[in-house]
C-alpha cells in the first residue's frame, strides 16, 4: 500500500472571506480577500507561490471556467494554475491537488483556493442547467433538498425510527449549528434559532423544512501549503500538517445497482476508511477531536456521523440529542456553524472547513476554541447521496 | 383532464400499449387534431415509446375529428393487423364552452383476423361542414351556431351515411343494439335514431357526460363501451363526425380484449378541488412560475439519435451475469464485471418496480407541485431514479409497488420541443367515488 501524504504537507497560511450575500464584491474580489489573508498569515509574498489549484463548482455563474479567472485576479505570474471541479467537494479537491504537488516534491509552495459567487442569480439554492445530454432525457430534475431528503425516509425505514423522532434529531443538528454560527464573525447566518422554529419551518422537500437546509453563499477560502521543513524555516515550530486526504467517487452502483438501501452514503464510508488508514487513526471515536462535515442538510450530518464511524449504526439520532456533537460535546461538529450557518459557497466550502480545523489546531478559535484538539476531520460531499463524491481530510500538528 | 405531463402522444401510447403485448402489428396509426408536433411523425415517436420494430409502417391522421374512424375503416378494409391510437388534448380558453366540455383522452383499436367485432358495412360522406375549427392563428376551437349545425348535420350527413351503412351491412335500423355516434351538437342522435327507428342509446353521450368531448378519440372510446355492452351476435353502430361522416356497422362475434377496461377507466381518476389548478393545467391562465422555472430543458438531436429510442422506450440492458440496468453502459454497473461488454436489450416499461427512496420536493419547479421522485427497484436488478406521477392523497411510501407510465419528460417552450420518458405511478388508479 502507498505510504500516503501523512505529515508530508504543512499548512502555513489560510484565509477565508466573510461568507454571505456579498453584493459588494465579485468573484475576483473574493479570491483576493482570501488570498491576502492567507499570504499575511504565512508571511509570504504572492511571488513565492509556485503552483495553484483553484476550485470552482459552477463555472457558468460569475467566475468563468479555466484557471484564468484566478490567475488574473491574483496576478499569479505565469505559474501553473489548475482549475478543479468536483461538485460540492470542489474545495477539498483543490486542497488535494495542491497537497499532492507539495508531497511529490514538484513544488515547494502551493496555493489552494476555492471560490463561488452565487448570489447574483437572484434566489436561494443552486441553479439548474441542462445541456441536452443523455441524462437529461431520463433523470429527474430533483433539487438538492429533494435528493438529500430521501436519506431521511430511507434512514427511518432501515432503523425503524419514527419520522417524528428523526425530525427532532435533525432539528437539533440545525439548532446546534445556529448556536455555533452566532459566534463566527465571518458566518453568513449569525442568529440562534429555537428548536420549535426549526421543527415547524415550512417544508421544502419532505421531511426537510427550510431550516433543515443550508443556503448558498458567496465566498472564498485559501490555503498555502509547503513542506514541514520549510514551515519550520519560516519560524513555525509545530506546524499544522495534513494527516490524510482521501476522495471517493461513486461508480454508479448506488443509483443503478440494487444493493444500497439509501440510508447511508457509501462514498463517505470509503473515503473515511482510507483517510483513517492514511492518518494512522485506529479508533476515530477516541482520536478525532472535532469535525467540520458537509451538513448541506440536517439529515446529511446525521448520516455522516455514522458513515464516519463516530456514531454506531442507528445511534446517530440519540448521540445528537445527547449533545455528543454540540460545541461542548465529546466530538464537536461545525464549531463555526458549518454549511448551515457559516455558509456554502460551493467551491470554497471544503477549504472553509479546513480553515476552522487549522485555527482550532493553532488555538486561534477565539470564543469557539475547544481545548486539546489533536485531530480535526473535514468532510466534503458533492452530488447526491445516490451519486456522490466524498472527500475526507484529517489535520493535526507535528512537533 | 390529463396531467401536465401528458399530451396526445403519451396518451395514445398509453392506450395502445395493451394492444401490442402479444405481437407487434403490421402498422401503427396515430390520430389527433391536437398533436404537439406538426412536423414530426407522432406515430413514429409512439413506435419508439412502445419499443416496436422500425419496419412497422406508421402514419399520422389529423385535421378532422373523424380521423380516428377513418383510419380504423382503412385498416379494416385492408384486412391488416393494425393499431389505431387516437388521442386529444385540445387547447381551450376560459369563458368558451369548450373549456368545460372538452376532455383529454385516448383510445386505441387493434384490427386483424379472429373473433371480436366484424365489420359488416360502412359508408362515408365527405362534407366540408364548418361546425367548428381551430387554426394556427386560432388554436382554441371556434364553434358556430348549434341549431344550424344540428340541422345540416342530421339531414345532410348523419341520416344518409347511417342509412347507407345499414344498407351496406344488409341489416335493418332496428337491428342496431348499441351505438357510438359522435355528435357535432346535442340532440343529433335523438333526432336520427327517432327517424330511423333505432332504440339504442348513444355511448358517445354517456362518455361525454363522464369524460367530456374527447375529439378524435371520442367515437373510438365509445366503441369500446358499446362493444362491452353488446351481447354476442348484436350489432353496433360507430359514427365518426368531422368534415363529413364515417358510419361503420359491426357485429360482435366475441369478447374484445381491453374493451371492458375502457368502461372501467371512466370511474377512475382524481377530482380537482380548485378551479385555479384546473385552469393552470389546461393552460387557461398564464402563471408566473418565478425564477426556478427559468431553465432551458434543451434536447440535442445527436443525443436523441444515439440513445433516444432506448430512453423513450425505457430500454435497459442485461449483462452477461443476468443483471439488468438502466441506462445501458459499456462497462456494466454490476460490480462483478469490469470490462466492456454488449448488453442485451430489456424493456422496463412493462415491469413494475418498488420504491426504494423518495421525497416530495417543493423547491424544484414543476407545473403541478410537489415534485415526487426517488429510486425505483425492479425485480430484474435494474434501479432507476424516477419521477413519480398520479400522486395518491396520502403520498408515496417506501416499499410501494409502482407501474410505469409514458409522460413528457421535459418541455422547452422557447424552442417548442418536448422529450418523453416513463414515470412511476401507483399500480391502481384511484376511484372517483361519489365526492
Amino acid at each position: 500500500m502507498a505510504s500516503g501524504i501523512r505529515d508530508k504537507v504543512a499548512i502555513v497560511g489560510m484565509g477565508c472571506t466573510r461568507f454571505g450575500e456579498r453584493w459588494d464584491i465579485g468573484a475576483d474580489g473574493l479570491m483576493v480577500e482570501a488570498f491576502a489573508e492567507a499570504l499575511a498569515d504565512a508571511g509570504l509574498g504572492s511571488e513565492q507561490i509556485e503552483a495553484a489549484w483553484v476550485g470552482n463548482a459552477l463555472d457558468d455563474i460569475n467566475v468563468g471556467n479555466s484557471a484564468l479567472p484566478a490567475a488574473h485576479a491574483l496576478r499569479l505570474a505565469r505559474i501553473p494554475v489548475t482549475r478543479v471541479e468536483n461538485m460540492c467537494a470542489t474545495g477539498t479537491e483543490a486542497l488535494r491537488g495542491a497537497a499532492y504537488a507539495v508531497a511529490s516534491g514538484a513544488v515547494d509552495i502551493a496555493l489552494a483556493i476555492g471560490v463561488e459567487k452565487l448570489k447574483d442569480t437572484g434566489y436561494g439554492g443552486l441553479p439548474l442547467r441542462t445541456k441536452g445530454v443523455q441524462n437529461d432525457l431520463w433523470m429527474p430534475y430533483g433539487s438538492a433538498p429533494g435528493t438529500f431528503a430521501q436519506l431521511a425516509h430511507a434512514y427511518s425505514a432501515r432503523h425503524g425510527i419514527d419520522s417524528k423522532d428523526l425530525k427532532r434529531a435533525m432539528a437539533h443538528v440545525s439548532w446546534k449549528s445556529h448556536q455555533n454560527g452566532a459566534k463566527a464573525t465571518k458566518a453568513h447566518l449569525r442568529k440562534p434559532v429555537e428548536l420549535d422554529t426549526i421543527l415547524n419551518a415550512p417544508l421544502i422537500a419532505d421531511p426537510l423544512g427550510v431550516l433543515d437546509c443550508c443556503g448558498v453563499s458567496d465566498g472564498a477560502a485559501a490555503a498555502i501549503l509547503t513542506t514541514p521543513e520549510i514551515a519550520r524555516s519560516l519560524g513555525i515550530a509545530s506546524p499544522v500538517t495534513i494527516k490524510a486526504i482521501q476522495l471517493a467517487a461513486s461508480d454508479g452502483a448506488e443509483m443503478q445497482y440494487g444493493a444500497w438501501d439509501g440510508a447511508s452514503v457509501p462514498t463517505t464510508q470509503a473515503a473515511a476508511r482510507r483517510a483513517y488508514a492514511e492518518a494512522g487513526i485506529g479508533d476515530p471515536k477516541r482520536e478525532i477531536d472535532m469535525t467540520e462535515v458537509h451538513d448541506c442538510f440536517s439529515i446529511t450530518e446525521l448520516v455522516i456521523m455514522e458513515d464516519l464511524g463516530l456514531s454506531d449504526p442507528g445511534r446517530a439520532p440519540a448521540d445528537i440529542l445527547d449533545g455528543r456533537y454540540d460545541a461542548e460535546g465529546a466530538i464537536p461538529c461545525q464549531l463555526d456553524g458549518g454549511l448551515k450557518c457559516f455558509g456554502h459557497p460551493v467551491g470554497a466550502s471544503g477549504l472553509r472547513m479546513a480553515y476552522e480545523a487549522y485555527n482550532q489546531l493553532l488555538e486561534r478559535g477565539g470564543e469557539r476554541q475547544r481545548p486539546n484538539i489533536r485531530h480535526a476531520l473535514t468532510h466534503n460531499l458533492g452530488g447526491a447521496p445516490f451519486n456522490s463524491v466524498a472527500a475526507v481530510a484529517i489535520f493535526g500538528r507535528i512537533d | 383532464m390529463a396531467g401536465w405531463d401528458e399530451d396526445p402522444l403519451t396518451m395514445a401510447a398509453e392506450a395502445a400499449r395493451v394492444l401490442i403485448a402479444d405481437s407487434p402489428p403490421e402498422a401503427l396509426r396515430f390520430a389527433s387534431t391536437s398533436a404537439y408536433f406538426t412536423d414530426r411523425g407522432q406515430a413514429g415517436a409512439m413506435l419508439d415509446i412502445l419499443a416496436l420494430p422500425r419496419h412497422i409502417r406508421t402514419s399520422d391522421a389529423a385535421n378532422s375529428r373523424r380521423a380516428g374512424t377513418s383510419a380504423l375503416l382503412e385498416a379494416l378494409l385492408g384486412q391488416r393487423e393494425e393499431v389505431i391510437a387516437a388521442a386529444e388534448k385540445r387547447e381551450t380558453v376560459p369563458g368558451n364552452s369548450a373549456n368545460l366540455s372538452f376532455g383529454d383522452g385516448a383510445a386505441a383499436v387493434r384490427t386483424g383476423v379472429g373473433k371480436g367485432a366484424q365489420l359488416l358495412g360502412h359508408a362515408t360522406i365527405t362534407h366540408d361542414l364548418v361546425d367548428r375549427y381551430s387554426s394556427r392563428e386560432h388554436p382554441a376551437s371556434y364553434s358556430y351556431e348549434e341549431r344550424f349545425i344540428r340541422e345540416v348535420a342530421i339531414a345532410e350527413l348523419l341520416l344518409p351515411a347511417i342509412t347507407a351503412a345499414l344498407d351496406n351491412a344488409g341489416i335493418a335500423a332496428g337491428d342496431i343494439a348499441q351505438a357510438a355516434v359522435a355528435e357535432p351538437a346535442g340532440g343529433c342522435w335523438a333526432a336520427v335514431s327517432r327517424k330511423l327507428g333505432i332504440a339504442a342509446s348513444n355511448h358517445c353521450a354517456t362518455l361525454e357526460e363522464q369524460a367530456g368531448d374527447l375529439g378524435v378519440a371520442h367515437p373510438l372510446y365509445a366503441l369500446g363501451m358499446a362493444l362491452t355492452a353488446a351481447a354476442i351476435g348484436e350489432h353496433v353502430l360507430l359514427v365518426g363526425f368531422g368534415s363529413g361522416v364515417d358510419a361503420l356497422v359491426f357485429r360482435k362475434d366475441g369478447e374484445i380484449p381491453g374493451a371492458a377496461e375502457m368502461a372501467e377507466a371512466l370511474s377512475q381518476g382524481e377530482r380537482l378541488e380548485r378551479i385555479t389548478r384546473f385552469l393552470s393545467l389546461t393552460g387557461g391562465i398564464e402563471m408566473d412560475w418565478g425564477m426556478r422555472a427559468e431553465f432551458a430543458q434543451k434536447a440535442q438531436a445527436t443525443v436523441l439519435e444515439r440513445v433516444g429510442r432506448d430512453m423513450a422506450g425505457f430500454v435497459g440492458g442485461r449483462d452477461s451475469l443476468g443483471n439488468v440496468q438502466f441506462p445501458k453502459s459499456s462497462i456494466p454497473v454490476n460490480p462483478a464485471l469490469n470490462r466492456p461488454e454488449e448488453l442485451v436489450d430489456v424493456r422496463l416499461a412493462e415491469e413494475n418496480g418498488t420504491i426504494v427512496s423518495l421525497t416530495s420536493d417543493r423547491l424544484n419547479f414543476t407545473p403541478d407541485p410537489p415534485f415526487d421522485f426517488g429510486l425505483v427497484q425492479f425485480a430484474n436488478g435494474a434501479r432507476v431514479l424516477m419521477e413519480m406521477v398520479d400522486r395518491p392523497p396520502e403520498g408515496f411510501t417506501i416499499g410501494q409497488e409502482v407501474c410505469m407510465r409514458p409522460r413528457i419528460k421535459s418541455l422547452n417552450r422557447a424552442l417548442g420541443f418536448r422529450t418523453y420518458f416513463w414515470k412511476a405511478a401507483p399500480v391502481a388508479r384511484p376511484q372517483l367515488g361519489d365526492a
